[in-house]
C-alpha cells in the first residue's frame, strides 16, 4: 500500500491515490499564502525584480501560485546555488572571478523569481557569510551589485529573515559611497531600504553604523534611478519614532534645498518618494517643520496638488502640507495668512481633493481643513465661505465614517470661536444658524448614535452647541425632529462613564419637566 | 493621538473646542493611506480582486480589531461600525406594547412591564414585599421601593445620579398633544373618551385605555426625563390584564 502511493506521487501527484490530502493541502497553503501575500503587500519593503542596469527575467510571472512541487524544486536549486556559490569564494584559481559572478547570478535569478523567494533555504545553506564576502572592497562591480541584489531580496520578507543581514550592513553602507559605481550605490541603498523598514531596532543599528549622510548624498543629484530609490530608502530609515534622524537629515549640507527642487521640478516618480521624505520631515521634528515652513515649502506642494492627478503622488504631499500646518501654528498664523494668494491656492487644493474619488484624499483634506478652521475667526470665514461647505455637508451625509467624522471636526470649528482659555469657547452664530439651515444636524445626530467614543463625543458637542446657540430656543425643537432625544437616550445603558454623563446632562438640562409644555 | 483639550466648567460638559490636531507617522489615523502607498507601489493594486482590496482595508483600519456593543452586558462583537445601528435595532429595542416604551435588553423591559403595568405588582409592594429588582443583571437584589433600588444603583453600581428607569420615555410632539387632547375629552365626557381610545378590541388595549384614564390628573401632559417618580397606578381588575410572564 505504502509503495503503491510512493510510486503513484512520484509519477503524476496531482492523481495520487493521496489526491485528497495534496488538495487539502493546496488549500491550507491557498489561505497562507493568502495571509503571507496580504502581510508581503503591506510590508514597507520592496523585492527587487528587474535590476539597476535593466536586467532581470522578463519571463517572471505574477501571482502565479507555486504548487508544492515547484517549491520543493525551488528550494532545492537554492541550496545547490548556495554550495556552488561557497565553492566558488573558495576557488583561488584562473576565471575565479567569473565563476562567482555566474553563481551569484544563478543565486540572484532563484531570489527573485516569484513573490515568495526561497530565503528561508537560502539562509539555511549558509548564504549571508558567502554574500558578505562577495561584498568585500575592491571586488569587481558586477559582483558587488548581484551581492546587493541577493541581500535586498532576502531582507524583502519576515522579521526574522531581514534581521539575517546584520554582518552585510556596515559593508552596504560602505558601498554607498561616493566613490561606488551608481548601479551599485543604488543595490545598496535598496538593501538597507529594506533592512530599515522592518522596524525601529534595525533603523537604531542603520543609524549608528553611519547609514544616513551617505544616503542623504544620494539625493542631491538631479534625477535618475539612485536618487529615487536612496529617496525611498530614506523615508524608511527616518520614519522614527525617535524624531532624531528627521532633525540630522534636514541638517545634512543640500539636503533642504534637494527637497524643495525635485518638489518642484521632479518626475511625479521621484517626487513621490521625496514627498514621504518630507512627510516623515514634518510629522516628527519641530525643526524640521520650522526650517520647510520658512522655506516655503508649502507651495511646491500646493503646486502638485494642484496639477498632478496620481493617487501615489497626492496622498504624501497632501499628508506633507497635513502636518505642516498641524504641527506648527506659525503655518497659519504667519504663512496661510486670509487675503495671501498661497492661503486661497491652499484652499482650492483643498476643495480638489475634497472632490476627488479617493477615500484617503477626501479624509485626510477634511483633517487639514479642521486645523485650518481652528485658526482666527478670519480663517473661519474663509473656509467658510469657499466651495469647501456644501461639499462637507455633503460628505457629512453621505460618506464612510471616517470622512464623516473629520468633516464634523471642520464643521463644528466653523461654529467656534478660538479658543482663549478662559470658561466656554464663544458660538458664532452666524455660521452654526447657517449650518443648521443647510442641513447639518442629522448627521451630526448619526455620529451620536455611533459605537464610536471618537464620534459619538463630537456629535454630543455638537448637540450642545445647537441647543445653547440657536436663536428663539428652537435648538430642542430642531434635536427632536432629528431624533435626537432618543439618540441621546440611548445612553442610559452606555457602557462609557462619561458619554453617558454628557448626554444625560443634555437631556436633563434641555429636556426637562418644562419641556414643550407651553405649546 | 490626536489631543482635544476639553473645558469642563459648569456641569462638568466637555464644549466643542476649536484647536489643531496632530498625530504621529504611525498614528492608526495615517493606516489607510499608508497601505494605499505600499499597494500602489508594489504595482499590483490592479491585480487585486475587489474582494482582497477590501479585506486588506479592513485588516489595517480600526475595524479589523473589532467594535463591541457598547451597551451594557451585551459585549456582541460587529464587524464593523456600519454595523451597529442595525445591531442596535435588532437587539436593543425592546419596546412595551402597552407604554410604548424602549429599553435596550428584554430583561429590562420584562422587569418595566411588571414595575408599570402589573397592579399584581403593586399590591405586593403595597403590603410589603421586596418586589424593585437591581436593574444590573446577576445582581439578584431586591428592593421595598423604587427610591431604595434607586439608591443602590447609584451607590453600588455607580449609576449616574441623573439616572431614572421609570419614565425614559420621551413622547413625540404629536403624541404630547394628542394626550393633552385626550385628557381635555376625558374631562368632558368619560364613556364617550373611552370608547374612542380602544383602538383595538385585544385585553392589551383595554388594559392600556384603562391605565390612561387612571392616570389622569392635572400635572403638565409630557413626562419629563429624570424628573418624577413612578405615579401610581389604581387598581385594575385582573381579568382585564393579560397574564405576563417574566423570562
Amino acid at each position: 500500500m505504502a509503495d503503491d502511493s510512493l510510486a503513484s506521487h512520484r509519477r503524476d501527484p496531482i492523481k495520487s491515490s493521496v489526491g485528497n490530502v495534496a488538495a487539502q493541502r493546496r488549500r491550507q497553503n491557498a489561505a497562507t499564502v493568502g495571509k503571507e501575500r496580504r502581510e508581503s503587500l503591506v510590508r514597507a519593503k520592496r523585492l527587487c525584480r528587474v535590476g539597476a542596469t535593466g536586467e532581470g527575467d522578463v519571463l517572471v510571472e505574477e501571482n502565479h501560485m507555486m504548487t508544492d512541487e515547484e517549491g520543493f524544486l525551488l528550494e532545492d536549486q537554492t541550496s545547490s546555488a548556495v554550495k556552488e556559490l561557497k565553492s566558488a569564494v573558495v576557488y583561488q584559481g584562473k576565471g575565479a572571478m567569473q565563476k562567482r559572478v555566474n553563481a551569484l547570478r544563478e543565486l540572484r535569478r532563484l531570489l527573485s523569481k516569484s513573490e515568495f523567494p526561497p530565503v528561508e533555504a537560502a539562509l539555511k545553506a549558509g548564504a549571508i557569510p558567502l554574500l558578505v564576502q562577495c561584498l568585500s572592497f575592491g571586488s569587481p562591480d558586477e559582483q558587488l551589485l548581484e551581492a546587493a541584489w541577493c541581500l535586498t531580496n532576502i531582507a524583502a520578507g519576515k522579521p526574522e529573515e531581514t534581521k539575517a543581514l546584520l554582518p552585510a550592513l556596515p559593508l552596504l553602507i560602505a558601498h554607498l559611497g561616493e566613490k561606488s559605481s551608481l548601479p551599485v550605490a543604488e543595490q545598496c541603498a535598496w538593501a538597507l531600504g529594506n533592512v530599515a523598514g522592518e522596524g525601529e531596532e534595525l533603523r537604531k543599528v542603520l543609524l549608528s553604523q553611519g547609514a544616513l549622510p551617505p544616503l542623504a548624498r544620494m539625493v542631491l543629484p538631479n534625477k535618475g534611478s539612485t536618487v529615487r530609490t536612496a529617496a525611498w530608502a530614506l523615508s524608511n530609515l527616518i520614519k522614527g519614532p525617535d524624531p532624531k534622524a528627521a532633525t540630522e537629515l534636514i541638517k545634512v549640507d543640500g539636503v533642504l534645498d534637494a527637497i524643495l527642487r525635485h518638489l518642484r521640478k521632479s518626475d511625479e516618480e521621484l517626487a513621490t518618494e521625496v514627498a514621504w521624505v518630507v512627510v516623515y520631515l514634518s510629522a516628527l521634528s519641530n525643526f524640521a517643520t520650522g526650517v520647510l515652513v520658512k522655506s516655503d515649502a508649502l507651495q511646491p506642494l500646493v503646486e502638485r496638488l494642484a496639477t498632478s492627478n496620481s493617487l501615489q503622488l497626492l496622498i504624501p504631499v497632501l499628508r506633507s502640507l497635513g502636518n505642516l500646518v498641524a504641527g506648527d501654528s506659525h503655518t497659519t498664523s504667519t504663512v496661510l495668512i486670509p487675503g495671501h494668494e498661497i492661503t486661497d491656492g491652499v484652499i482650492k487644493v483643498l476643495v480638489k481633493c475634497l472632490k476627488s474619488d479617493h477615500r484617503v484624499l477626501k479624509k485626510e483634506a477634511s483633517w487639514v481643513l479642521s486645523n485650518i478652521a481652528a485658526g482666527s475667526i478670519e480663517h473661519k470665514q474663509l473656509i467658510y465661505s469657499s466651495e469647501a461647505v456644501p461639499l462637507l455637508l455633503r460628505l457629512l451625509s453621505t460618506a464612510p465614517f471616517d470622512i464623516r467624522k473629520e468633516v464634523a471636526y471642520v464643521l463644528g470649528n466653523l461654529c467656534v470661536a478660538p479658543a482663549t482659555g478662559e470658561g466656554k469657547p464663544d458660538l458664532i452664530k452666524e455660521n452654526l444658524v447657517s449650518l443648521v439651515q443647510r442641513g447639518c444636524l442629522s448627521g451630526f445626530i448619526d455620529l451620536v448614535r455611533s459605537a464610536d467614543i471618537e464620534a459619538a463625543r463630537l456629535g454630543l458637542q455638537f448637540t450642545e452647541l445647537v441647543l445653547r446657540g440657536m436663536p428663539n430656543g428652537d435648538g430642542p425643537k430642531l434635536v427632536e425632529q432629528e431624533d435626537g432625544i432618543d439618540a441621546m437616550e440611548r445612553y442610559q445603558f452606555h457602557e462609557n462613564e462619561d458619554l453617558r454623563n454628557m448626554a444625560n446632562g443634555l437631556v436633563d438640562k434641555y429636556f426637562g419637566e418644562d419641556y414643550g409644555v407651553n405649546e | 493621538m490626536a489631543m482635544v483639550v476639553d473645558y469642563k466648567h459648569d456641569s462638568s460638559f466637555p464644549y466643542w473646542t476649536s484647536i489643531r490636531r496632530r498625530f504621529d507617522p504611525d498614528s492608526p489615523f495615517f493606516s489607510s493611506g499608508n497601505l494605499e502607498r505600499e499597494l500602489l507601489a508594489k504595482q499590483v493594486a490592479l491585480d487585486l480582486t475587489e474582494d482582497e482590496r477590501n479585506q486588506l482595508e479592513k485588516m489595517i483600519d480600526n475595524d479589523a480589531r473589532g467594535v463591541f456593543c457598547p451597551i451594557v452586558g451585551c459585549g456582541a462583537r460587529l464587524t464593523s461600525l456600519e454595523d451597529f445601528e442595525d445591531h442596535y435595532i435588532a437587539r436593543h429595542t425592546a419596546s412595551c406594547s402597552v407604554c410604548s416604551r424602549v429599553y435596550p435588553t428584554s430583561r429590562l423591559l420584562s422587569i418595566h412591564v411588571s414595575e408599570a403595568h402589573d397592579s399584581f405588582f403593586q399590591a405586593k409592594v403595597a403590603r410589603g414585599y421586596a418586589m424593585y429588582e437591581c436593574l444590573v443583571e446577576g445582581c439578584d437584589l431586591k428592593f421595598k421601593n423604587y427610591k431604595g433600588r434607586q439608591q443602590h444603583l447609584v451607590d453600588k453600581h455607580k449609576f449616574p445620579t441623573s439616572f431614572e428607569f421609570f419614565n425614559k420615555a420621551h413622547p413625540s410632539k404629536k403624541k404630547r398633544l394628542k394626550n393633552q387632547q385626550k385628557r381635555r375629552t376625558h374631562k368632558k365626557d368619560e364613556e364617550a373618551s373611552s370608547k374612542m381610545e380602544v383602538e383595538n378590541e385585544t385585553i392589551d388595549g383595554l388594559v392600556s385605555a384603562v391605565s390612561k384614564l387612571s392616570t389622569s390628573d392635572s400635572s403638565p401632559s409630557n413626562i419629563s426625563f429624570g424628573r418624577r417618580n413612578a405615579r401610581g397606578l389604581t387598581f385594575v381588575p385582573r381579568s382585564i390584564q393579560a397574564p405576563r410572564e417574566k423570562k
